[in-house]
């Protein structure tokens, strides 16, 4: 379990992380996303105990990474961005040699380095020059050198960062296999690899975190919330029931299908949608008009990604915590 | 000292696995060869020999051919053990493993040790020919020896220290080799000023001065003391530099 408590890194004048606070629990794969430059190399490097922090601590099962660093680094299986590896060594040699500088004991290594091969599927190449390893081979060893000594721990920066599509497939089934037994903090700027791996996700931006919550929660993001209302009958006549309605923002006249009109109503900045939903469900039956469906406008990630990571950082409270609750979702009978 | 055994045997690995310490080997040995060469040819007519200017004298350290060597070796066996794993990024998979800064740098240091003392171990064999021809004092070997693992060491000691402060290995070489080849043309000025605080001064860290009391088996614990210094004092500061890393 890692716990990061207000970190803050400055180089200088330039503040690269601000006052980033999370956990990441056991058994818990969490998404550590941000554009290029947000600070998510920072925070990772900062967390494995390659940089030391401006202000804040993290610990990692408890362990101090500052005051026990060496303690903490036991627990910790880290992979660099890039995958840093010696090129003049071959795949077995090497993840042998990190077995051994991770104090796995002699008599259990070559079994660790075995299984970290079977588990990243690069037993094939034990025998291979890191030098002449493609890709998504370097970016399997730099995993099986993360897995080797089996920490309670893993941060992977990048994962699957220069891969094919199929490599990127099979890199995330193995990161899903791996958080059986690992708590798991990967940082990407790509959204759909949150959506695949991830059970939660924090999202950085300029060193600050601006948001931080399940999947789910994210993306009924109550900023970029909208309810879709499906209605048999006058269309135009709905549209200004729902108008009419307390905290609605706008009504768009999506589609239609057959004698049913899609409506999107996007609620207000400061709205309650499900409190607004059920209010907006209570005028529209009261108006005599036929609801065939309702339900939350799943926005992408990318849509909440864009709107958290465009604007200023609130001066008050960087970070938005986002609520299970917020991802309610209605289902009225027509 | 966590993490030293691993990554000693690693770099010890990464020089001879690549054809840098052979390369270097084969440079050295053929400079101490010829010096061997030039040291018979010379003394095969030489009819009287003086005590204290016999072959072994010539050989540790009254030609030039035993300094380019000494000078030039360390900064070359120690260019790479920061600055390329600072310029491939290993560096940070090295220092996120649980290991200890000094474990690091003791590691690299020993490393390029023993391949200096792997470099010279051959030598061996000219006193062996030597001792063919004549008497060998073997004492007087086992000093002349004990000066070059001296230099030696603290020569490597400035290289790992001028490699953790470079980021490429070509300044890193740049750099150690400015010092110990400053250090010698400063241990050249004992010849230059006559007597004062400059004299002394030069005449205590004069390399040549050094060599010429070992290579007589004379061990005097100032330049031990100087030499080990000279090993101490770069190694800890090395240690400084790379925690310093962490903070920048």
């Amino acid at each position: 379990m890692i716990e990061v408590k207000h970190l803050t890194k400055s180089y200088g004048s330039v503040q690269a992380v601000h006052d980033v606070s999370f956990t990441v629990g056991d058994k818990e794969v969490v998404g550590f996303l941000g554009p290029n430059g947000a600070g998510k190399t920072t925070t990772l490097r900062i967390i494995a105990g390659f940089l030391g922090a401006t202000r804040g601590r993290v610990t990692v099962d408890g362990i101090d990474t500052v005051r026990d660093p060496v303690r903490a680094r036991y627990r910790i299986g880290y992979m660099p961005e890039n995958v840093p590896l010696y090129p003049e060594m071959r795949v077995g040699e090497y993840l042998q040699f990190r077995a051994e500088l991770k104090g796995v004991p002699r008599a259990r290594r070559k079994q660790a380095v075995e299984r970290a091969m079977d588990d990243v599927r690069i037993h094939d190449h034990a025998q291979v020059l890191i030098g002449n390893l493609s890709k998504g081979y370097r970016q399997r060893v730099g995993l099986a050198d993360a897995l080797v000594a089996r920490p309670s721990v893993l941060v992977l920066d990048e994962p699957t960062a220069g891969l094919d599509p199929n490599q990127i497939r099979e890199v995330r089934e193995l990161i899903r296999t791996v958080a059986e037994q690992h708590a798991v903090l990967l940082s990407t700027h790509i959204m759909s690899e949150v959506e695949a791996t991830c059970d939660r996700a924090l999202v950085i931006d300029r060193g600050r975190l601006v948001a931080q919550g399940t999947l789910d929660a994210l993306r009924t993001l109550r900023r970029s919330g909208a309810t879709r209302f499906v209605v048999r009958g006058d269309g135009a006549r709905a549209v200004e029931v729902l108008k009419n309605t307390g905290e609605i923002h706008d009504v768009r006249d999506v589609r239609r299908i057959a004698d049913a009109v899609v409506l999107e109503a996007r609620w207000a900045a400061m709205a309650d949608p499900t409190r607004e939903t059920e209010q907006a469900v209570h005028r529209l039956v009261a108006a005599d008009l036929k609801l065939q469906e309702v339900s939350p406008v799943k926005t992408s990630l990318e849509d909440v990604f864009a709107l958290l990571t465009e604007e200023e950082p609130r001066e008050s409270d960087p970070s938005v915590e986002v609520e299970d609750s917020a991802a309610s979702r209605e289902e009225v009978e027509p | 000292m966590t993490g030293f055994w691993p990554i000693f045997k690693r770099d010890l690995f990464a020089l001879f696995v690549t054809p840098m310490a052979w390369a270097l080997m084969v440079i050295f040995l053929l400079l101490e060869g010829l010096n061997f060469y030039w040291l018979t040819v010379h003394f095969a007519n030489q009819v009287d020999l003086a005590v204290d200017h016999g072959p072994l004298q010539w050989f540790f350290g009254e030609t030039v051919l035993f300094y380019l060597p000494l000078l030039m070796l360390p900064p070359a066996l120690t260019m790479r053990s920061f600055a390329e794993e600072r310029r491939a990024g290993t560096i940070e998979s090295l220092l996120t493993a649980p290991v200890s800064t000094p474990g690091i740098v003791l590691a690299k240091w020993c490393a390029s040790f023993v391949t200096y003392l792997v470099a010279w171990a051959p030598t061996v064999l000219y006193i062996v020919i030597l001792r063919r021809a004549g008497e060998v004092d073997w004492r007087v070997v086992a000093s002349s020896y004990l000066g070059v693992i001296l230099i030696g060491a603290s020569f490597l000691a400035i290289g790992v220290l001028m490699s953790a402060m470079s980021k490429s290995q070509f300044v890193a070489v740049l750099l150690s080799l400015a010092v110990t080849v400053g250090l010698f043309i400063l241990g050249i000025g004992e010849f230059v000023f006559d007597r004062g605080l400059a004299h002394d001064i030069c005449s205590h860290v004069s390399i040549w001065s050094q060599m010429a009391d070992f290579s007589k088996g004379q061990i005097d614990s100032r330049y031990v003391v100087f030499h080990l210094s000279l090993i101490v004092l770069p190694l800890f500061i090395c240690v400084r530099v790379v925690d310093s890393w962490r903070w920048g």
